[in-house]
């Protein structure tokens, strides 16, 4: 029982919270590089001490908002703890008119006990327009997403910003990364044509980059400038839609420089390269983490609990009278009771 | 200032901190010793008679509405201007902080008159916020996507009231700090000896502490809408958690330990101006706290 008491001390609890403090400062920024110690080690100090303090001390388990509180806290630690276990965070760039391909995620970070199932998770990407204001300054994102119901019909959505799409828990979010793909066709001179995407650089971000290479099958590489034509304005607002935005493609080859329209072909080594078509394609965050609910929901307990204690210490010994009529202050200084 | 064109905004927001600044002149006129009746200054309280001296708090209230109703208009002459509410640049939301710690401290003056001679110590710090303000541009801002969403209305009025709250108790504090010195004791003879006004200053803490709590939950779920994640220790949100843990170290520093009034002003002003750059500061300094570009 004294072990447990001296745990419960108060004083360790001030301890933590310096140390805490200093466990934040130091993950500003970096927290999946840094080690997640500086804030676990603190964590489960106070978690401790304050499990301990809940069985021995009075002062906290005699007094049920600040219960409430308490309890609600550990309770939020507990979560993180799972949510760190389980979450997982990724990236991944969709090609208008084509499915969502769990195996094209990119940055993919996760927690050990991550059990979600993404390849259950089932959606088409369509087009998106995106609205500018003057200086090129991001407004709203809309983008359609066309989902499969029960029945295998596909169902369109529209998405964007903060209303993300969520799939078996899966929250697909659009960001700032998204740019123009060209269609193209390989035709091989002996064998089968085969047709593939290449995404230029993020647009407009890089709008004076457009280029990208590609390598066909048994052949040479070949390097593409995409020129645009979106319609961006610079001073003016404007919106961005893949659909109203033409492309000439750019093929350099043997120092030669040839340009394609939408249906083009060109002679390369070993084949034939057709320009297709301009797409477009939407950079995704995908988020995933069972605990987010739960966490809101705790937390608002956590402040509830705050709440009634503070209440009941209102209550139960009001405003001094030297507070709300200066008249009768010197009444209020004999009765200088424990306010709060 | 000289290049900038008088836009629709600006007449109401120098009368608003014209307002303020008269507000202030008048309550430091309203504490200087001769001006008072009754009252004998001791070292950490007060005694005599006090009655009397209100006239010039009438006139302090007065002088604080008027400056509310012209921030209000600065505000609404503004939002109709650029089509969108003080959210965004520095300047709105100077703009929009003078009206809400003005609001709050304005029902607190009127609703606890016991403690009225603080305004001496927060009034100046709104005049902070004032002379801050008049050192920018009120070009239109932009609105970014992520503000669509309704979760900033929570998030935004919890953390004013939060620092509102905050305010409050920097005042007592301020008046306990300036009790420590015999020149300076003998203005807040009016007031509630140290004790009480140290209990009230914590009582105003846990409160904050609520807000506190509930203004972070908010900016979590707008987080997550907008960024797709609900904490990710950017510099916003570093700092605005170490404020939170500040006020909690606070609260149970008192708990453990006896604390002498001055040191625990001490300690609120310190979270007041924690909570201050993390409002102010960091959101202006880093980067990584202002996304929407491209
Ligand atoms: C983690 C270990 C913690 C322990 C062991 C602990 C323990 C306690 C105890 C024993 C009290 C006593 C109440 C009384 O004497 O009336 C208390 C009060 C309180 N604690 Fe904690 N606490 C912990 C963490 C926190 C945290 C993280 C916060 C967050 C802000 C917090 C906020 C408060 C508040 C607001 C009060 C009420 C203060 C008052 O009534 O003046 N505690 N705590």
């Amino acid at each position: 029982m004294k072990i447990i008491r001296a745990i419960a001390s108060l004083k360790l609890t001030l301890v933590g919270f310096v140390l805490l403090g200093i466990g934040a400062a130091l993950s500003y920024d970096n927290l999946l590089n840094s080690t997640a110690w500086v804030i676990v080690i603190p964590l489960a100090v106070l978690a401790i001490n304050l499990l301990a303090a809940i069985f021995t001390n009075s002062r906290i388990n005699s007094q049920p908002g600040l219960l409430v509180f308490h309890l609600a806290l550990l309770g939020l630690v507990i979560l993180v703890a799972i949510g760190r276990l389980t979450y997982l965070d990724g990236h991944v760039e969709i090609v208008e008119s084509q499915p969502f391909e769990p195996s094209e995620i990119t940055e993919e970070f996760k927690g050990p006990l991550h059990a979600g199932i993404l390849d259950n998770v089932h959606f088409i990407q369509g087009p998106y327009t995106v609205d500018y204001d003057s200086g090129v300054r991001r407004g709203l994102t809309f983008s359609q997403v066309f989902i499969p119901d029960a029945r295998g019909n596909l169902v369109k959505k529209v998405i964007g910003d903060d209303r993300p799409l969520v799939l078996e828990g899966f929250r697909f979010y659009t960001t700032f990364n998204k740019g123009f793909t060209v269609l193209l066709t390989w035709i091989p001179d002996q064998g089968v044509p085969v047709t593939g995407t290449v995404n230029m650089p993020s647009y407009p971000l890089f709008d004076y980059k457009q280029g990208n290479t590609w390598t066909p099958p048994n052949s040479q590489e070949i390097k593409f400038w995409l020129q645009l034509q979106t319609g961006m304005k610079l001073d003016e607002a404007w919106r961005l839609d893949g659909r109203n935005a033409t492309g000439v493609l750019v093929v350099s080859q043997d120092k030669q420089r040839i340009e394609l329209q939408p249906g083009d072909t060109i002679p390369i080594h070993g084949g034939k390269l057709r320009y297709d078509k301009l797409l477009t394609w939407m950079g995704y965050k995908i988020f995933y983490n069972p605990t987010i609910k739960w966490l809101f929901f705790v937390s608002l307990v956590s402040v509830f609990g705050m709440s009634w204690h503070y209440w009941q210490k209102m209550a139960s010994r009001p405003w001094p009278e030297g507070v709300k009529n200066p008249k009768e202050e010197s009444k209020s200084q004999q009765q200088q009771g424990d306010v709060i | 200032m000289s290049s900038t064109e008088l836009v629709a905004e600006l007449p109401w927001l120098w009368s608003g901190l014209a307002a303020y600044a008269l507000a202030t002149f008048v309550a430091i006129w309203g504490v200087v010793p001769r001006h008072q009746v009754g009252g004998v200054a001791t070292k950490g309280g007060v005694s005599g008679d006090n009655s009397g001296g209100d006239q010039h708090e009438k006139l302090i209230l007065a002088l604080l509405i008027s400056a509310l109703i012209f921030l209000s208009i600065a505000i609404a002459q503004r939002w109709i201007r650029i089509g969108h509410g003080p959210w965004i640049s520095l300047f709105e939301l100077l703009m929009s902080q003078l009206l809400s710690l003005g609001v709050i401290f304005t029902l607190a003056y009127w609703r606890l008159p016991g403690l009225r001679a603080s305004a001496v110590i927060a009034l100046p710090v709104l005049w902070v916020l004032g002379t801050w303000v008049l050192m920018l541009e009120p070009t239109a801002s932009h609105f970014p996507a992520t503000y669509y969403n309704q979760w900033k209305w929570a998030h935004v009025f919890l953390g004013k009231v939060y620092l509102a709250l905050l305010l409050l108790g920097v005042a007592l504090s301020g008046v306990m700090i300036l009790r420590q010195f015999e020149r300076t004791a003998v203005y807040f003879v009016r007031m509630p000896v140290n004790e009480i006004l140290d209990k009230i200053a914590w009582r105003f803490m846990m409160l904050a502490l609520v807000f506190d709590s509930l203004m972070l939950i908010a900016g979590a779920v707008w987080a997550q809408d907008a960024w797709g994640r609900y904490w990710s220790w950017d510099a916003l949100e570093t700092s605005a958690f170490i404020t939170w843990l500040a006020l909690a170290l606070g609260l149970h520093l008192r708990l453990t330990y006896r604390i002498p009034a001055w040191v625990s002003g001490a300690m609120i002003i310190g979270i007041f101006a924690l909570a201050f750059t993390t409002y102010f500061g960091l959101p202006y300094l880093s980067p990584a706290a202002h996304k929407g570009m491209v």
